[in-house]
């Protein structure tokens, strides 16, 4: 009778509990953190739902959004900028991020949430977006170079460049055009190429660039060509 | 008899477990990362007061010749800096050793920067713009010194012109290359790069 008696006891126990889970029907809301949005252009999209990120009236601070339509129990879920894919060519489209700028996720613990994933494996869906300013390549090309020690240097903005001579099968220079990297530029920020050391015998000028002298801004008309490719630093010999 | 002879049996292996733990030869190797700011040797760390490591220009990791023991107190501190830095920061440096203390150390130096200001000759109208790289600085009429952005020691500089003045042309020299750019040395650059206007 006693042992009966606690079977029913549990089983209540178990029932009610079972109810208090079921109380109502729970929903998941997507909640989407993104810090440094600096200008408008970026939607965000999981299974046909978007929401738009306008940025900020204060830019340093972040913005929070939730997606209109709450997730059921199970239901999967998979956050990227609108149209983010890779292409059949292996490039990848990187949706609908605010103008200048691409977003991604927080690398930063603890905001490294996932993405993706499935409503109810959280007690909360949570992610964090970071977005950072595009940068564009500064290139070019050297021509007539044959001596050693050339070092250009875009400013103080990145390390400096050393770059030496084409040379042929025997080791010597051959003073052949070579290709120039100087690294990236921010969008919105200038540069200046400048020759830091000058090569051995040899006195090398900048031009190319916005303003002809390897100096410029990376603007509209940059971002559009996809950066500054047009430097070009000429080598001479110096009158022995 | 035989319980005690699984008595002493125990006994030993803890003896000589403990032994090899013990020594100055530990079962830890005590290594931290470096995030930033070695870019120059003289950087020279300690541990309880000894073990001298010095550490190589542009290292991203260091680990003190002597391991040591599981629960020993390590305690990592700065005995000399590169001379490039103001100061070098240790986090976790001191705790006693396991595989979690262990794998938290990590240091990184901040290096010294210095003021670059340029002067500016015969400038007579406005709209003249120059740049050290990023770094963009409108410079008024009748200007006669311009102070950029700071510049790290050892690092370069390189000012160039990005816009003309209204009516004038100026052209940049000085520098320790001498058009303008050169590597920034251990003090203020004041008035050694000269932008002159005609």
């Amino acid at each position: 009778m006693k042992f009966s008696f606690a079977r029913g006891a549990l089983a209540l126990i178990a029932a009610l509990s079972l109810a208090s889970c079921g109380g109502g029907k729970a929903t998941f809301p997507i909640n989407v953190n993104v810090s440094n949005v600096l200008y408008p252009g970026l939607i965000l999209s999981t299974g046909g739902q978007e929401v738009a990120v306008a940025p900020p009236a204060d830019p340093t601070k972040s913005v929070d959004v939730v997606f209109p339509q709450e997730l059921e129990y199970g239901q999967t879920y998979d956050v990227v900028p609108k149209g983010q894919a890779v292409n059949s060519d292996g490039s990848i489209n990187y949706g609908a991020n605010p103008k200048h700028q691409t977003c991604s996720v927080s690398t930063i613990y603890p905001y490294n949430l996932p993405t993706s994933g499935t409503a109810g494996q959280l007690a909360k869906i949570q992610m964090y977006y970071v977005c950072a300013i595009n940068a564009y390549p500064l290139t070019g090309k050297i021509v007539g170079l044959t001596g050693k020690g050339l070092v250009l240097a875009n400013g103080s903005t990145a390390s400096a460049v050393s770059v030496t001579p084409a040379t042929d099968t025997a080791g010597a220079a051959t003073g052949a055009d070579i290709a120039l990297t100087m690294g990236s530029v921010a969008y919105g920020t200038t540069y200046g190429v400048t020759v830091l050391t000058q090569p051995e015998k040899q006195t090398c000028t900048v031009a190319g660039g916005a303003n002809g002298k390897g100096a410029g801004t990376m603007d509209d008309a940059a971002e559009a060509a996809k950066g500054v490719n047009d430097l070009l630093v000429t080598c001479v010999n110096n009158p022995s | 008899m035989k319980s005690s002879i699984l008595r002493a049996g125990v006994a030993l292996a803890c003896a000589l477990g403990l032994a090899a733990c013990g020594g100055g030869d530990g079962d830890l190797y005590l290594t931290g990362s470096i995030t930033q700011g070695v870019t120059k040797d003289g950087l020279v760390l300690q541990n309880n007061g000894g073990d001298d490591l010095a550490i190589p220009a542009n290292a991203t990791s260091f680990q003190f010749a002597n391991r040591v023991s599981t629960d020993d107190q390590f305690d990592i501190k700065v005995k000399s800096m590169p001379s490039n830095v103001s100061n070098c920061y240790i986090s976790n440096g001191s705790a006693r050793a396991n595989y979690y203390t262990i794998a938290q150390i990590s240091m990184y130096c901040v290096i010294k920067t210095h003021k670059l200001s340029v002067k500016v000759n015969g400038l007579t109208t406005s709209g003249l713009v120059i740049v050290n790289g990023t770094d963009r600085k409108e410079v008024p009429a009748n200007a006669t010194t311009q102070a950029m952005a700071d510049v790290y020691e050892d690092g370069p500089y390189g000012v160039t012109i990005l816009t003309q003045p209204t009516g004038q042309t100026c052209t940049v020299s000085g520098g320790s290359s001498g058009n303008g750019s050169g590597t920034m040395g251990s003090t203020d650059l004041i008035d050694n790069v000269v932008v002159t206007c005609a």
